[in-house]
């Protein structure tokens, strides 16, 4: 019982939230009604809010909301970026490599040295190519590129397809050196930040083919999309035909397995399920009391 | 009986005793004289380890205590860190990767290498590390080191050992005797690399010395600092802090015979601001912090501190 009284009433809870992040439910309510009243009240209201709690403009949230603006791709400053960015085109020519870093901080104005700049060295190219062709991706569909004018008409499913295949086909120029990024994540120290990574890609490819799901599937949809996607990076960087063929049809391939397996564990589930009903009804009918 | 004397000798600490003045002779026209003597008392104070010296009193102070250690240093420095400050030092130089290798060259650079300006490192041991790497990894043979140092028993040493390695008498590497907090010889926006490697906690204002670093570093250049710092886990930190206030000074004073001095460099160690506090300082001075801005080392014992100077006009 003692335990019981020390849990706070969700009155109190739901009160006690809205003290501690004030700031973030006056940010949904005007995100949610734009009109024009709260509009013109809004900015001061956010305004001595911010000061007087100085909430970073992005919170880290535990959870998403579609009310909330979009994090951005990666976290890296002006200055990395710029490095970064003028890097990207290094790549065919040295790979991912600390040459293709140099070669990219002097195009930006840097010296040599300034890339100490970037504390992972080559791992920051990678995850950085990894980030913004993960932004692009978001950009072309956003911007109608990737669905065409049919959207309406394909299946999640189908879309999920598509926007694998185009997220490979943004690393047909690079194929050749991409083994020395998947040795560069496999090492022991990048590992976490690789599949933090992955995760994002394939819960991005997700949310943007319209799965819905919030179920236990949430986290089966995002492994299955997850493991199809690095297996089909490994298939690439071996890939000799021009426009991906190969890497497309094993694509395929994996997605009839996928469905192959979703059959499979269903079926296994519906048998449980049927067996555990029959001796819990066998069970029943002798007179147990279950 | 000599048993006894020789415990006392070594159980002698340097606790600093209260100094019992003499009494001077003061006649009545000598206070006048004496008055005027007497230190302002508006003169800034800083510390010396534990103590509190006048600003003025430091730079001496911490001159004599290096040039009481110079001969001894690296002997020293091995047997206080069990060998561990040469892993320090060879991960520091590799870190940094000095030297442009030749196939990464823009053909038409007009001064080729880097200008590695090499702070408080009298002995040579980081300069040496650097050309080393340049030369052998990067195959670079035009990046030089100058190695500046406020004490001139330090550079003396370090010139000493410069004539067992290559470098010696040719132009990658220089001596000057200068004080880090002002060096006017030194022209702005000209250094490409600036290596402070356990100096900075014995400089007097710390702050002084990283914006004369700012000064002379091009736009894009590199300040990169080892220093001690503080350990984070607590039970590490009180078998540290046990070895750093008991063993260093005993040490000092059977290898060195100077138990003074090296009770100066734990307390010294001990007053070095934080990782996260010296990061302030590293900021305030205008410099880009990368990612974290430090390195903790061996579990915070020593912490490598990055900043990068903002290049202004950026593409």
């Amino acid at each position: 019982m003692a335990s019981l009284q020390r849990l706070p009433a969700p009155q109190r809870a739901i009160s006690s939230i809205q003290l501690i992040r004030p700031t973030r439910l006056i940010h949904t309510i005007n995100h949610h009604r734009p009109s024009p009243s709260s509009a013109s009240q809004s900015p001061s209201t956010t305004l001595t809010t911010n000061l007087s709690f100085k909430t970073p403009s992005i919170p880290i949230r535990t959870y998403h909301s579609q009310l909330h603006p979009r994090l951005p791709p990666h976290e890296y400053t002006n200055s990395q970026t710029a490095i970064l960015t003028a890097s990207l085109p290094h790549i065919p020519t040295h790979g991912v490599t600390a040459a293709a870093l140099t070669a990219g901080a002097r195009d930006a104005g840097f010296l040599d040295v300034s890339v100490q700049l970037l504390p992972r060295g080559e791992f920051d190219l990678v995850l950085f190519w990894l980030a913004s062709r993960r932004g692009l991706l978001r950009a072309k569909v956003e911007g109608g590129e990737v669905f065409g004018a049919n959207a309406e008409e394909l299946s999640v499913q189908e879309k999920i397809k598509i926007l694998v295949l185009e997220r490979l086909r943004m690393n047909s120029e690079i194929k050749d050196v991409w083994q020395d990024a998947l040795a560069q994540m496999s090492l022991l120290g990048n590992i976490p930040l690789s599949l933090l990574e992955l995760h994002a890609l394939s819960n991005d490819i997700l949310t943007l083919a319209g799965d819905t799901a919030v179920d236990a599937t949430w986290y089966a949809r995002r492994m299955g999309v997850g493991a199809i996607y690095a297996s089909a990076e490994v298939v690439m960087t071996r890939d000799p035909t021009p426009d991906l063929l190969e890497t497309e049809a094993f694509v395929e391939r994996r997605f009839e397995d996928k469905e192959v397996l979703k059959g499979k564990v269903e079926g296994i589930g519906s048998w449980v399920g049927f067996w555990g009903n029959t001796v819990l009804g066998v069970g029943r009918s002798w007179g147990l009391k279950i | 009986m000599s048993a006894r004397s020789a415990w006392r000798a070594l159980h002698y600490s340097a606790k600093r005793r209260a100094i019992q003045p003499t009494t001077p002779y003061r006649c009545f026209s000598c206070t006048r004289q004496a008055s005027e003597q007497a230190k302002p008392d508006h003169e800034r104070m800083t510390h010396f380890g534990f103590t509190n010296v006048p600003e003025s009193e430091k730079e001496s102070r911490v001159g004599a205590v290096f040039s009481s250690v110079a001969s001894s240093y690296d002997n020293m420095n091995d047997l206080m860190s069990l060998g561990i400050h040469r892993l320090w030092k060879d991960h520091f130089v590799r870190s940094l990767n000095p030297g442009t290798p030749v196939a990464n060259r823009p053909p038409h650079a007009k001064d080729q290498g880097w200008n590695i300006l090499d702070i408080a490192g009298g002995t040579g041991d980081i300069a040496f590390r650097m050309l080393d790497h340049a030369s052998n990894i990067n195959h670079d043979l035009q990046t030089r080191v100058t190695i500046s140092d406020i004490n001139a028993d330090m550079l003396a040493e370090g010139r000493k050992r410069s004539t067992a390695t290559p470098y010696y008498n040719t132009p990658r590497l220089s001596f000057v005797e200068a004080n880090a907090e002002h060096m006017p010889h030194i022209p702005s926006d000209s250094v490409d690399l600036y290596t402070v490697v356990f100096g900075i906690r014995n400089f007097t204002d710390k702050q002084a010395a990283l914006n004369e670093a700012f000064r002379v570093l091009k736009p894009g250049g590199v300040f990169a600092c080892m220093e001690f710092s503080k350990v984070e886990n607590g039970l590490f930190d009180a078998v540290y802090k046990r070895w750093n206030f008991s063993a260093i000074p005993l040490i000092g004073q059977i290898v060195a015979g100077d138990r003074d001095s090296y009770q100066y460099l734990v307390e010294s160690i001990e007053r070095f601001p934080s990782q996260e506090e010296f990061r302030g300082m590293i900021q305030k001075a205008g410099f880009l912090i990368p990612g974290k801005g430090y390195e903790n080392l061996t579990g915070g014992i020593a912490a490598i501190h990055k900043g990068i100077k903002p290049v202004t006009t950026q593409v």
